[in-house]
């Protein structure tokens, strides 16, 4: 059985009362274990696309299947890691780790544990106590990325994760995800990510699905059929690159 | 466009309700006669000032409360938002003392003749000076939530109160806080309002520091009411050293960032200490403590995940139909309050008019005249200083602290000395009047002007200075400008603390004797106090809310968007 199935999912969001069409019966399959990259020009729809996907917003039109069974609220299976870090500036790292615990009823020292645990995952061990706001941005998704995983989901949505950080964090960043990716006593297995980035997409993704604009429609899917560890310079990579971009201009 | 019409109709039922419920409340009153005796003793003193503050406690936490349920419903409740905003903005331009008197005879009257009706009466009018201002700063913060956040928290599978208490009420903290400053701060002054009308016009015993300043006045103890006065300044200052100050540096930590609050001081001695004391790990093991027993009865603890699922539909299946229930009960009640005062107003008003009402735009033109001269004293005084702080560092260094200590003199403390001037040397109560007003209009100009003074970019000074303007051009081409917009919104806070010392300085009761001059105020005060007439009362009480409500719009609001866009510093 698909992870996730998306059957002709549509969005409409009203505009000071205008219908605003944003998606347009957008259908695709997602296997257990894949990672998929979602690429578009900004204001396809790549966003609206994803928190859909994760049960956030339902579609207007259409629905999303996890396991074969339609969504109606959100996932708890999956997480969520934003462009903007989402982290709570009143919260320290631990206290942001944590909070998914809290909401699924876990007493106080086993979610200490298990936050620390991914804390330390992430490269982040011995800033516990800090503060979002005494980190760097790099530093900051790392909190946002061990926020996600901790909840152990099966299912990780990025919503262009590496867009707010310099290009060298965003390289190493990029690096760790696959890393943790393909840990395998990591419970998550699956991963969505969005990003406006090609080269980002097709250096990290086993699948690359296109969006087009006004509405956003799907207008290719298209697998990378290169050998991990991959080498970013491969020549291969570039042809895949090229590919998606004279699709999407 | 049709928002603005539907805002306006709230606005004017808004008024029409209260004006009508001030009038059904008020329709029986009953005053006791007879001086009361209250000891003056200075080993009473103690027990006044805990009285004194119990009273602001109470009254601030149910502002507390009421705050944040009224500004989170109205910002996440789509359809409540506009209506209980336009009912905020009526609530805040009302002259909450107006409505004192009524209040005192509602609660008096429905609790049978007891001081514990006055008691009441005193707690809602300073809940109702402290709340909107808060209830404002909550609603804009709630509003404020970056959306990332509240999906950050949803996808967390955060809901119910841990999604509130982690993910949605920390950001109302930092402006909460600010704000719940300011409310203290104007907390006193009514609070010490109540006490002397109770003891003066109403004959209630209220005891505290307020009844405590009039009576060793009235016995003419008048060391005594220094001692008073000495014991409310500490009080009022120690409360703000040792919880305002480390409450808003600790509030920082709560800022979001792009959310801008108020400058706060940036550093507490008293929040050094309590660090170094660990109060807040001392606190949350307390808590731990006596949390303990609370979570071993949490029914989730032993269902899981079963449990987790019956609680969503339980949520899902009753309390979303109830809380729909609960809308339409409070729609349907509000809709039944209007039609009762609006009842009430037109069975007030149909009778025909007594002869006072013609003397009433008289009474609104001489209050109006007091108020207008008192702000021109208080620019007279106001202006310079401001320009001479802004100018030089040192004075900036002088005045800030006096300043400080005397804006937190609540005015109407002032009052007892006041009378005693105007009894014994003004021989009349018209200057003293004016006084009054202007202690209550004087502090807000000043430190609306010193923040505007200091605003002034200093390369501009400077390049004023360099052109070798002469020093009158300087301050019309510059200091003037440039203060201008802080200068209109000082004036519009400045009346609005105008008209609600009317009350209380046109007005006087003094050793059983009534000191009054001619305006709205002792028209009002004289209705309920003195006549009992109900109809006298409400039509001061409207023509009031008018005059205010009609200046607002016309005047202030107009000079408002004049100022900022026509003298705002912006690059
Ligand atoms: N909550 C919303 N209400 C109205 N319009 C929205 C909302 N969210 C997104 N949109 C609109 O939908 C379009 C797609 O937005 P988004 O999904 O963020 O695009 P992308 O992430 O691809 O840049 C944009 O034009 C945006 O203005
Ligand atoms: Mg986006």
């Amino acid at each position: 059985m698909d992870l996730l199935e998306v059957e002709k999912v549509s969005k409409v969001f009203n505009q000071n009362g205008v219908p605003m069409p944003v998606l347009k019966e957008i259908s695709f399959r997602v296997q257990e274990g894949e990672f998929i990259a979602l690429v578009g020009p900004s204001g396809s729809g790549k966003s609206t696309l994803l928190r859909i996907l994760n049960g956030l917003i339902p579609p207007t039109e259409g629905r999303v299947l996890y396991r074969g069974k339609a969504l109606h609220s959100v996932n708890l299976d999956s997480a969520m890691v934003f462009q903007s870090f989402a982290l709570f500036p009143w919260l320290t790292v631990l206290g942001n780790v944590e909070l998914g615990l809290e909401a699924r009823g876990f007493p106080i020292e086993a979610r200490r544990k298990k936050a620390i645990q991914f804390i330390e995952k992430v490269g982040l061990d011995g800033f516990e106590e800090a503060y979002p706001r005494e980190l760097s941005g790099g530093m900051k998704q790392r909190v946002g990325i061990a926020r996600a995983l901790a909840v152990e989901p099966k299912l990780l949505c990025m919503d262009e994760p590496f867009s707010a950080l310099d290009p060298l964090t965003s390289l190493a960043l990029r690096e760790e995800v696959l890393m943790l990716w393909e840990d395998k006593s990591m419970p998550v297995n699956t991963i969505i990510m969005v990003t406006h980035i090609i080269e980002e997409a097709v250096f990290m993704a086993d699948r690359v699905l296109v969006l087009s604009t006004h509405p956003g429609t799907l207008v290719a899917d298209i697998p990378i059929n290169v050998a991990r560890p991959r080498d970013r310079k491969d020549p291969v990579l570039n042809e895949y690159s090229d590919r998606i971009f004279s699709l999407m201009a | 466009m049709f928002k603005d019409a539907k805002r306006r109709a709230v606005f004017g039922v808004t008024l029409l309700l209260l004006a009508g419920l001030a009038y059904a409340i008020s329709r029986q009153l009953h005053f006791p006669t007879g001086k009361i005796e209250l000891d003056t003793a200075l080993s009473q003193l103690p027990y006044y000032a805990a009285y004194s503050l119990m009273r602001m406690l109470t009254a601030y936490f149910l502002s507390l409360l009421f705050s944040i349920f009224y500004g989170y419903i109205a910002a996440t409740v789509p359809k409540a938002e506009g209506p209980m905003i336009a009912v905020l903005d009526v609530l805040q331009s009302v002259p909450i003392l107006g409505f004192f008197p009524v209040a005192v005879f509602f609660f008096v009257n429905l609790f049978r003749g007891s001081q514990f009706g006055v008691e009441v009466a005193s707690i809602v009018l300073i809940f109702t000076s402290m709340s909107w201002n808060m209830a404002f700063s909550t609603y804009e913060s709630f509003k404020a939530i970056p959306n990332d956040l509240v999906e950050a928290a949803d996808g967390l599978g955060v809901r119910g109160w841990l999604k509130f208490k982690k993910a949605l009420f920390p950001i109302c903290i930092p402006r909460l806080i600010y704000n719940s400053m300011m409310s203290w701060a104007g907390g006193w002054y009514f609070l010490i309002a109540c006490e002397i009308i109770a003891i003066g016009s109403i004959r209630y015993h209220l005891p505290g520091l307020g009844s405590f300043l009039i009576e060793s006045v009235e016995s003419g103890e008048v060391w005594r009411t220094f001692y008073g006065l000495f014991v409310l300044i500490l009080m009022i200052v120690l409360l703000d050293l040792f919880v305002w100050r480390p409450l808003s540096v600790w509030g920082e930590k709560f800022k979001y960032e792009f959310t801008t609050t108020a400058t706060v001081p940036s550093t507490s001695f008293a929040l050094q200490w309590y660090r170094r004391l660990r109060v807040a790990r001392r606190w949350g093991r307390i808590k731990e403590i006596i949390g303990k027993p609370a979570r071993a009865l949490n029914p989730r603890r032993y269902f899981l995940p079963a449990g987790e699922r019956l609680a969503q539909e339980t949520r899902e299946r009753v309390w979303i139909p109830l809380r729909r229930g609960l809308g339409y009960l409070l729609v349907g009640g509000i809709f039944l309050l209007i039609g009762w005062s609006f009842f009430l107003l037109i069975e007030g008003l149909a009778k025909p008019l007594p002869p006072e009402a013609g003397r009433i735009p008289g009474a609104l033109l001489a209050s109006f005249l007091r108020l207008g001269i008192a702000y021109l004293l208080a620019l007279a005084w106001t202006v310079p200083v401001a320009f001479w702080v802004g100018e030089n560092p040192r004075a900036f260094r002088i005045v800030t602290p006096i300043a400080e200590i005397g804006a937190s003199i609540p005015a109407t403390a002032l009052f007892p000395f006041f009378i005693l001037l105007a009894v014994h040397v003004l021989g009349g109560m018209n200057a003293a009047a004016v006084l009054l007003i202007l202690t209550g209009m004087q502090w807000y100009l000043l430190f609306n002007l010193i923040g505007g003074v200091q605003n002034i970019p200093g390369d501009l000074k400077e390049a004023a200075k360099a052109l070798g303007v002469s020093k009158w051009l300087y301050w019309r081409r510059l200091y003037l400008p440039a203060v201008f917009p802080a200068l209109v919104t000082g004036s519009i806070t400045a009346w609005g603390g105008g008209w609600n010392a009317l009350i209380v300085s046109e007005y006087v009761v003094y050793r059983r004797e009534t000191y009054a001059v001619n305006g709205i105020g002792a028209m009002l005060d004289r209705a309920t106090y003195e006549a009992g007439d109900k109809q006298m009362m409400l039509l001061a009480l409207i023509t009031m809310v008018i005059a205010i409500t009609l200046l607002n719009r016309f005047f202030w609001r107009k000079l408002y968007l004049y100022a900022v866009e026509r003298y705002k510093i912006d690059y």
